[in-house]
């Protein structure tokens, strides 16, 4: 149990402290798009670095930004029946859901990503625009990024579906257990 | 046999998503397992997921999707900052002295305000705790009230500036260019987030009034003896303040999309700051606010995109196990044409709207009819607003309606379930009149996109 519980927090950990950071981001971005408005509009001079940055910050933004989506339990269900299931019921889908989707569709987005992703790094890839960002090769790395930082939170939410499981099971382990679960996903 | 394969994924995935685990993953997850199973007896080809990549990149590329978080921003720091509420609160004041001013209050405000999220539950969850007790105190019965709120909470959803329209917007665009291209037209007409928003003013301001009318007409709060606001003369200048700044915003961010002067991602953009000094202004806005507000729009954001890469993964499937074109060759064997495939497509998208939310609809639906509809001739704007408004039907449709169970979470133990099922009803009926009316005269969303644009 210590194990888990403790290997369930460092990631919460980190996935906690990236999210806070990528939210930032979006208020940079609409600090950076009213900029580009007030070039264009007011000074008549246009940037496609800024613009192409602004691209940049929204990609990091949502791809990084669904395992801190995840973890919160941000991610829409169809809970017309979800709701009403007990605290153990929803562990089991939540385990299960992990275990079936979650892990292979990652594993999916990874393995598919990685020549295209490779293949840009190999030449450099940079923007087809010719004032563009010369960096589309880290751009496109957020694609092996974000199925990582998804699967490992997706980890994470698997162990405490585990945990609140064998909670619920144990008759008298179950009250103690159940709360450092609760503890874990607060 | 093989041709029940796209349609046995469909059905195994709906009954999927009924078990709660997210819809993305459970979409993808699905057809991945399809897939997996279909490699193994030779019925897919693993090649048709190579294509995964190049979309996920192109959904990255997208700066048309860059709105997205925009508008959210706008409508979290809207909501947050309380600037909703108020807006609500002075328009009843202002309005309060007539017999209706509250109900109509609410049909205005939730048709201005409530669409930015693009969340049914959320905007229904919204408009019901900012207004249900107020309704309810201020004598309107529980079915009247939680049925104007229902249906307010999601009209928002079809007028713009909504999420909802920016991404049907996005899916039809890219629908409408493969359809031309299908027909061998290689230089294709467009259809822009902007047409979707022209074309769906008409009808939303026809469903308002609609609104509007039952209220003054067909409801009779109660007030509780002394309970009955005259706004002073003074509250009527406050209202006012509070009243102006968002309209306005709301207004300049709508016409500069519609004018053309700017494209929905810089009006977005320019929204999200504007919502953001009325917050400052109002002195709502500190660290603190601004950290709930910007983590709000990542989550939704990402909630967002995440349907996007799942209904890809699951669109990539269906197509691999040639989906594409049995529906297609379905809908041009079904007899009666271009009129019964349309129904039977509105029939479709009605009943999955009790499952799914209109982002997902948007996102898994229609890049796999629309193509076909549109090649069929049908006009893409008025395909949008039908397909809008029929979703906002259905979710105002007991006994599945997303917004019912949503206010369902938020209404009082004195609100009966009955009370809202019967509430709802005059609402569903206006909102048929007007597909009817859509059907009968297309130009009532056809009229204006072509005027402004042509």
């Amino acid at each position: 149990m210590g194990i888990l519980s403790s290997l369930v927090s460092a990631i919460d950990g980190f996935t906690e402290a990236t999210g806070r950071f990528i939210s930032w981001l979006t208020v940079l971005m609409v600090g950076l798009v009213v900029v580009v408005v007030v070039m264009r509009y007011f000074l008549e001079m246009g940037s496609i670095a800024l613009q192409e940055s602004v691209t940049y910050i929204h990609a990091m933004v949502f791809m990084l930004g669904l395992a801190f989506t995840l973890k919160r339990g941000g991610h829409v269900r169809v809970d017309i029946f979800y709701r009403q299931f007990s605290a153990r019921r929803k562990a089991l889908v939540n385990l299960i859901g992990g275990l079936l989707f979650l892990i292979p569709v990652t594993v999916l987005i990874f393995v598919s990503s990685w020549d295209y992703v490779l293949s840009s790094w190999a030449f450099g890839e940079t923007s087809s625009e010719s004032n563009g960002l010369p960096f589309v090769y880290l751009l496109k790395t957020l694609m092996l990024i974000m199925p990582v930082t998804l699967l490992l939170q997706g980890i994470a939410e698997i162990l405490k579906s585990v945990l609140v499981i064998r909670g619920t099971a144990n008759g008298s382990r179950a009250e103690s257990s159940d709360k450092e679960t609760k503890e874990l996903i607060l | 046999m093989t041709e029940f394969i796209p349609f046995l994924m469909f059905l195994v995935a709906c009954l999927v998503l009924m078990a709660g685990y997210p819809v993305a993953f459970s979409l993808a997850g699905t057809a991945l397992l399809f897939a997996l199973v279909g490699t193994v007896t030779g019925h897919f080809d693993m090649a048709f997921l190579q294509a995964l990549p190049n979309r996920l990149f192109g959904t990255i590329e997208n700066t048309t999707l860059i709105a997205v978080p925009l508008f959210i921003l706008m409508g979290v720091m809207l909501e947050k900052s309380r600037l909703s509420e108020d807006l609500l609160e002075s328009m009843a004041d202002v309005l309060g002295g007539f017999r209706s001013g509250l109900g109509i209050s609410v049909v205005l405000v939730g048709a201005l305000l409530a669409a930015s999220t693009g969340i049914v539950g959320a905007t229904v969850v919204t408009m019901g705790l900012m207004s249900l007790p107020t309704m309810l105190k201020r004598g309107y019965s529980p079915s009247q009230a939680t049925g104007v709120i229902a249906a307010t909470g999601t009209l928002g959803q079809i007028i713009p500036p909504s999420i909802a329209l920016v991404l049907l917007g996005d899916t039809l665009s890219s629908a409408y260019q493969q359809a031309q291209l299908n027909m061998g037209i290689f230089t294709p007409k467009t259809v822009s987030i902007g047409d979707l928003f022209v074309g769906a003013i008409i009808p939303g301001l026809i469903l308002v009034v609609f609104y509007c009318l039952y209220i003054i007409f067909f409801t009779r709060p109660t007030p509780a003896e002394g309970d009955n606001v005259v706004p002073a003369p003074n509250s009527l200048s406050r209202a006012m303040r509070n009243l102006m700044p968002p309209i306005i915003l709301i207004i300049t961010v709508l016409g500069s999309i519609l004018t053309g002067a700017a494209t929905p991602t810089e009006a977005a953009g320019v929204g999200a700051f504007g919502a953001t000094m009325l917050a400052a202004i109002k002195g709502q806005l500190s660290i603190s606010r601004l950290r709930e507000v910007a983590q709000t729009t990542t989550q939704v954001t990402s909630m967002v995109f995440l349907i996007l890469i799942g209904a890809a993964i699951f669109s990539l499937v269906f197509r691999g196990f040639g989906g594409e074109e049995i529906v297609e060759q379905f809908f041009v064997d079904l007899p009666g044409g271009v009129f019964s495939a349309t129904l039977l497509v509105m029939i479709v998208i009605f009943l999955l709207g009790f499952i799914l939310d209109f982002i997902e609809i948007t996102f898994v639906v229609v890049p796999i009819v629309g193509p076909v509809l549109l090649a069929m001739g049908l006009d893409p704007v008025w395909l949008g607003v039908m397909i809008a408004i029929n979703l906002q039907t259905s979710f105002l449709t007991p006994p599945f309606g997303f917004a019912l169970f949503y206010l369902r979470g938020v209404a009082p133990d004195t609100v009966e379930t009955s009370d809202m099922y019967r509430g709802v009803v005059p609402f569903i009926i206006m909102q048929i009149v007007l597909m009817l009316m859509l059907s009968v005269w297309p130009q009532i969303a056809t009229w204006l996109p072509e005027l402004i644009y042509k």
